[in-house]
């Protein structure tokens, strides 16, 4: 892992923060920290840092708002931290942006674990193809690229991973376990909803019809599949 | 999400109508007494075959009286014309009746008999001296009144009338009652319709009122079940019937009540969650920090930090699962289904577990059974039910995925393991919240909440189906966790695919 890896994390409370100061430390990360969602944004803009954890429950802005005042600048893989396991909670922290969520209390090695699945390179680890074509979509792994009819759509990182899963091979069921495997580096059991809202998001960006796919499709009981 | 089946926790696979309470409703159904609708009904049918007997009663009995009257006196009044006649034809005087019956006769009077010196001239046919009954004859010949009688002439009902005359004279003339009697058969008829028509209309009347009469109580009973259900929003409408709004209100009133109850609790469950879990994070990411400089610590310290640690993690389960039953408890729990491919969740939900390498034995029939399930409380029923195994029954031997019976649609998670198996009275009891293995006592270094199979039968049950304790499928030493679900064969549906 490179030394200037720079992660921001955002937490009102100061002992979580210092421990979780520690531990990314001890990974060799750079850590910046923010108290509030105020001064969160203030640090973003200046340093740029390659990860963001947000704390859901922060004094002043939100963590929902914060990330979705960041997504509207960046698209640096955010982790949302949530000390409900409040599913609304977790999905609204989706839907708001995040490419992935953690539940206090965590482990530190799983923290970098799910830290270091998002600063994978975006580029899947199979077969590389120059180009990918199906139907009107169109793949170029190289250049971290999507064309939908020749319009270029911006994906965030994990959306393009999630999408280039998908493409390595095309027509094959994915189970939302192999994707988050794949995509997000879970080697325990996950939650499939990690899945479903970012390919719910995904179909947004790249179907003409979101409510009736036809490129990312889903399979009763097995999961998706990317198809022309 | 539903919550109204309770978990069935039996002895053995084999469920007996009296676990299902099967021979008791029937008991009940017996002496069950009758419903409100069937009240109403027969209430209403009663009333209108009363009413419609009364009214065809009257109406016969007027209608027959006001006939027959009118026919009479149409009949006298004929007679008193027809005698009117004769007794012109016999001025003169005339030697015999004869011309004047067959005056009569010429007019269409067939039925006509005169009395005349003595003696009786007939009309035609069977209309004779002797059809007419002696009162009549003494009364208008030797009384010399009109009278008339009803009588019968060959089977036919007829008026015959009486008009003295003159010189000891007397005209009779008879009048048929067959067209009166057709009239009231018709009528009888008519009013036989009419009751019958009117009963059948009661019947429609009577159920649609009775149904209209249960409604309000079958949307309480609606109401009550969707709450019971967790749809606690649910309310009864109070602008409905006046006369059901003390029920409605209440009920709503109650509702509100539970609403505003469960959510309090909830929203402390879920205060409580924030309030543990904040500093659990800190305490366990710094005995992780500490555990990862294990190395420089000298002997006696690193002995501390490993029994904090061990408590450490104990206690976050502990957390985790006291967390969660509350959550059980206040109401406040609700699933994230999906649709899952059985046999494919149960390998993917053992190889995450604490015993990954546990085999999993697809039974016949198991492929392509489809549940509807959240998936991260399925997973943790496994995970517990292994963790159990791990703990009390010396390693899970293996995770079985069958189907029991073809038709029924329910699969079998069965965890299979090769302990000292669970005594017979105990096989309830394991599913109580802290319950301990009986003899064995609190083991050192048990790292269970003691709420692990409280939890799976909450889980479960929230899943609609059920869990209990049995022996292992080949008989041998050991315990058979059961898990019961509903389940769907959706071979047709999968031709072709290729799960990933």
């Amino acid at each position: 892992m490179t030394v200037d890896t720079r992660i921001l994390t955002v937490e009102d409370d100061e002992r979580i923060r210092t421990v979780v100061k520690m531990a990314l430390e001890d990974d060799g990360w750079t850590v910046l920290e923010a108290s509030s969602g105020e001064e969160a944004i203030g640090l973003f803009t200046i340093h740029q840092p390659d990860v963001v954890l947000i704390d859901i429950m922060l004094p002043g802005i939100d963590g929902f708002e914060l990330c979705r005042t960041i997504r509207r600048t960046s698209d640096v893989p955010v982790v949302m931290v949530t000390a409900r396991d409040d599913t609304h909670d977790i999905v609204a922290g989706l839907e708001a942006g995040a490419d992935d969520y953690l539940t206090k209390p965590f482990e530190n090695k799983e923290l970098s674990a799910r830290i270091r699945a998002l600063l994978r390179r975006v580029r899947p680890s199979g077969t590389p193809h120059a180009r990918v074509v199906f139907g009107d979509l169109e793949i170029i792994p190289d250049e971290g690229k999507v064309l939908c009819s020749g319009t270029e759509v911006h994906l965030t990182k994990t959306e393009f991973r999630l999408l280039c899963e998908m493409a390595e091979n095309p027509g094959k069921v994915f189970s939302r376990e192999a994707l988050l495997d794949k995509v997000w580096g879970y080697d325990y059991f996950g939650d499939g909803r990690l899945v479903d809202v970012h390919v719910r998001r995904l179909r947004t960006k790249i179907e003409t019809d979101p409510a009736h796919p036809r490129h990312v499709v889903t399979v009763r009981g097995l999961g998706y599949r990317l198809q022309s | 999400m539903t919550a109204t089946v309770e978990p069935v926790i039996v002895d053995d696979d084999r469920v007996d109508d009296d676990t299902l309470g099967l021979r008791g409703i029937f008991d009940r159904r017996r002496r069950r007494p009758w419903g409100l609708r069937r009240r109403i009904l027969a209430t209403f049918l009663i009333g209108a075959t009363m009413l419609a007997v009364l009214l065809a009663g009257t109406t016969y009995g007027l209608a027959s009286s006001n006939v027959v009257q009118q026919r009479e006196e149409a009949a006298i009044e004929a007679t008193r014309r027809n005698a009117r006649t004769v007794q012109t034809a016999l001025r003169g005087p005339a030697p015999t009746a004869q011309p004047a019956v067959d005056a009569l006769v010429s007019f269409g009077v067939q039925r006509a008999l005169i009395w005349y010196r003595d003696s009786w001239t007939a009309g035609t046919g069977r209309y004779q001296a002797d059809a007419l009954p002696q009162s009549l004859v003494d009364r208008v010949i030797d009384d010399a009144v009109p009278a008339h009688i009803v009588t019968e002439v060959d089977g036919e009902t007829n008026i015959a009338v009486g008009w003295p005359l003159a010189n000891d004279a007397a005209y009779f003339e008879f009048f048929s009652l067959d067209e009166v009697s057709s009239t009231l058969r018709s009528v009888r008829l008519s009013l036989i319709l009419a009751g019958a028509i009117t009963i059948v209309l009661a019947i429609i009347t009577a159920t649609i009122a009775s149904r209209r009469a249960v409604r309000p109580v079958g949307e309480a009973a609606r109401a009550a079940k969707a709450i019971a259900g967790g749809r606690l929003d649910t309310r009864l409408d109070a602008n409905g019937d006046p006369d059901l709004a003390v029920l409605s209100e209440s009920f709503n009133d109650m509702a509100s009540a539970l609403q505003e109850r469960i959510e309090r609790d909830a929203r402390f469950a879920s205060d409580v969650s924030h309030e543990l879990r904040s500093p659990l994070t800190t305490l366990a990411g710094s005995i992780e920090l500490i555990q990862a400089r294990r190395d420089d610590l000298p002997d006696r310290a690193r002995e501390a930090v490993d029994l904090l640690s061990s408590d450490v993690a104990r206690f976050r389960t502990l957390v985790e699962d006291l967390l969660e039953i509350s959550r059980f408890d206040a109401g406040a729990v609700t699933l994230h289904t999906d649709e899952l491919l059985l046999t494919q969740f149960v390998s993917h939900a053992v190889s995450v577990s604490s015993m990954p390498d546990t085999p999993v034995i697809i039974g016949d029939r198991a492929d392509n059974m489809l549940i509807v399930a959240d998936r991260r409380r399925l997973a943790r029923v496994i995970a517990n039910l292994i963790d159990n195994a791990r703990l009390h029954g010396g390693g899970a031997a293996e995770v079985r995925v069958e189907i029991p019976a073809a038709g029924r649609q329910v699969a079998h998670i069965r965890v299979e393991d090769h302990g000292p198996g669970v005594p017979h009275h105990e096989r309830r009891l394991v599913f109580e919240r802290f319950a301990r293995g009986g003899g064995a006592g609190r083991r050192a270094g048990n790292d269970g909440s003691g709420l692990g199979l409280a939890l799976v039968a909450e889980h479960v049950r929230l899943h609609g189906g059920r869990v209990w304790v049995a022996v292992r499928a080949d008989r041998t030493d050991g315990a058979a966790f059961i898990v019961e679900l509903p389940a769907e064969d959706i071979s047709a549906d999968l031709d072709g695919e290729d799960p990933a």
